[in-house]
């Protein structure tokens, strides 16, 4: 946010006078005057010369903050927000849509969990697939080379009945190979800007994105003594959040698991990771076996444990 | 001379204020008591409720309930809901929020007493409540100030609209911008850098800001927590562990559950004034021993215990379709 000195020009205002009052209680910034007791500073105006114009220039700072802040909305105002933009996707699986109420839902962050070759990086393909041929686009974040166009084309033959089509489907998933957390900011940003200004004809009507594996990225950084790995992993986890909410969009990561304290597995990145997600799977597959199970560890509708036993989830 | 002396016991006489005046200014600060699973203790305005708790454990769910039935109204076409019939101020920190949850959810409150039967409900009632309920979504701890600071106004003239005023603020994961504060080391322009820490300052802020809004607009304060730091726990006969990889859930409910000593698992992590605000402290955990006669496929069950005032049970609560209810 902008120091004062920097407001001068747009608002006439926040003159010298002003900004010299202001440093006397330590107020630099408009983040500084955020933490300041606005009372207190109107008693102090009040006792100094020329308190007529300090006032208005608190109010003037009160109401450049009153331009900032975010709306107010009301319930009905919501519902209808959710109806016309917080549609829900099909993974293209019945069983997976089934269980989590019909697909994944736009503006929320769904999170598979599960070991290796559980199937994730399969659901995250497919889906993609799913999304792409409704006509959006898909950006796919692959940390860990794991996008395969020729499964992705497989799952789009499997259920359309041209072949000359796919062309195009194929052309509305775009992946990024992304190799460290600083990248991924980097993408989400210049996501994030693309989609703000509107420009990028490609990036319009981007209804998915994945990031495969989030773990991946964040695991490495999360060791070491300060709190700045896991600063960045709750930073990850709101842009994430952010782009879902306000330009419509589903994200769908994938963490895998680490041991527990009494041996048995838990997902990784720890205890602040939990209450960022919307949804949270679990995917396990028996030893050997072709058959996954999925089950919520977290829903914001569905109770934990749910299962969907014996889900055939891929030939 | 005379007509001061007649003056004097007047005044004393006439009284501070009337009746009515003061049966007003008593029944709004009268504690009351909120539904089920919050009914143990009788809460008033200017309190400020914290529940803590591991993700998942149904707070939020908490607090969806709790908000609908502040906003329903006390009766409906000659039927008898029991609602407060006041505005409800949800400030989301963690952009978690699910509408279509809170819809269902009042859907399901608003068809209740006509049984089980019935499908369509009355959408003028579902209208009513529906814009009784405030939300604002923040991002940051600037974003949440800058919310606080101007939210008198914004009160004041959503109660000329409604004819009613906020009864309920709710703050949906009070520590969501904990780790993004404490890397926080924002330029301050001066030579010496900041005596105290900036989480503490925004800490304070929030505290003092939450403090003014109450003198302005009374109202209960509910606020969820979810846990960061996890601590074992060290007792001497614990014969369970919070593990959910386990695939079979009858295999957990049949072992022989045992504690010992509870300790809290969780680390307090907001700063002491935060700490100091607070009046009253739930913790939710799960619960490892579901009865396995409960059929209902899509059920959580979760324990519920009054931290402060400490009270000597905990509550079994389980989160069905239609709400939370008490598991007795």
């Amino acid at each position: 946010m902008a120091p004062l000195n920097s407001l001068e020009k747009e608002y006439p205002l926040i003159d010298s006078n002003f900004q010299i009052f202001c440093a006397s209680h330590a107020i630099y910034s408009v983040e500084d005057f955020l933490l300041h007791d606005i009372d207190a500073l109107f008693t102090s105006a009040t006792n100094c010369s020329s308190s007529q114009k300090l006032n208005q220039g608190i109010h003037q700072l009160l109401s450049i903050i009153d331009a900032l802040h975010p709306p107010l909305l009301n319930g009905l105002q919501l519902v209808e927000d959710a109806r016309q933009n917080k549609h829900v996707f099909s993974t293209g699986c019945q069983g997976i849509d089934a269980l989590i109420g019909g697909g994944l839902r736009v503006g929320q962050l769904t999170e598979l969990v599960g070991p290796s070759s559980s199937g994730k990086t399969q659901v995250c393909l497919m889906s993609a697939s799913t999304v792409a041929k409704h006509n959006c686009s898909v950006i796919y974040l692959d940390t860990g080379n794991s996008f395969s166009p020729q499964r992705v084309a497989h799952f789009i033959g499997q259920s359309s009945d041209y072949v000359s089509g796919n062309q195009n489907v194929l052309d509305r998933i775009i992946c990024y190979p992304v190799f460290d957390v600083y990248q991924m900011f980097d993408l989400l940003h210049q996501l994030k800007n693309n989609l703000r200004s509107k420009i990028g004809k490609s990036d319009r009507h981007v209804k998915l994105l994945i990031v495969d594996s989030i773990s991946s990225l964040i695991t490495p950084i999360l060791r070491g003594s300060g709190p700045q790995g896991h600063t960045l992993m709750i930073s990850a986890g709101f842009l994430l959040k952010q782009l879902a909410h306000e330009h419509n969009i589903t994200v769908l990561v994938t963490n895998h698991v680490v041991g527990g304290d009494d041996g048995n597995s838990k997902p990784a990145l720890g205890e602040s990771w939990k209450s960022v997600p919307h949804v949270r799977l679990l995917l396990s597959r028996d030893c050997g076996g072709k058959v996954c199970n999925m089950s919520i560890i977290k829903h914001p509708a569905m109770a934990s444990g749910r299962t969907a036993t014996s889900v055939r989830l891929f030939v | 001379m005379n007509e001061k002396g007649r003056e004097q016991p007047q005044n004393w006489i006439k009284g501070d204020e009337s009746g009515a005046d003061m049966l007003k200014r008593v029944w709004r600060v009268r504690p009351f008591l909120l539904p089920p699973p919050l009914h143990r203790v009788p809460l008033r305005v200017g309190n400020v409720l914290e529940l803590v708790g591991p993700s998942p454990s149904a707070k939020t769910q908490i607090l969806i309930q709790t908000a609908i039935t502040c906003i329903l109204p006390k009766n409906w076409n000659g039927i008898h809901y029991g609602g407060f019939d006041h505005l409800v101020l949800f400030i989301d920190l963690d952009s978690r929020f699910d509408i279509n949850r809170f819809s269902q959810l009042l859907i399901y409150r608003i068809i209740e007493p006509y049984g089980e039967s019935s499908r369509d409900y009355d959408k003028a009632l579902y209208d009513l409540c529906m814009a009784r309920f405030l939300y604002v979504r923040c991002s940051d701890s600037f974003q949440f100030l800058q919310t606080l600071k101007t939210l008198s106004r914004r009160l004041d003239k959503e109660k000329e609209v409604h004819g009613v005023s906020v009864h309920l603020l709710m703050i949906d994961s009070i520590g969501a911008f904990h780790w993004m504060d404490r890397a926080s080391t924002f330029l301050s322009l001066k030579e010496n850098s900041r005596k105290k820490l900036f989480l503490q300052s925004v800490s304070e802020a929030v505290v003092q800001d939450i403090k003014k809004l109450l003198q302005v607009h009374p109202m209960l304060v509910i606020a969820t927590k979810s846990v960061i730091f996890w601590n074992k726990y060290s007792t001497a006969s614990v014969e369970v562990k919070g593990s959910f990889m386990k695939n079979n859930w009858e295999e957990r409910s049949s072992r022989n559950v045992t504690r010992n000593n509870q300790h809290f698992q969780y680390r307090e992590y907001m700063p002491s004034v935060w700490q100091s605000f607070v009046t009253h402290r739930i913790h939710i955990r799960s619960s490892d021993d579901h009865s396995v006669t409960s059929k209902c496929q899509n059920s959580s069950f979760y324990l519920l215990e009054w931290l402060l005032p400490r009270l000597s049970f905990s509550d079994k609560i389980v989160v069905k379709d239609a709400g939370v209810f008490v598991d007795s």
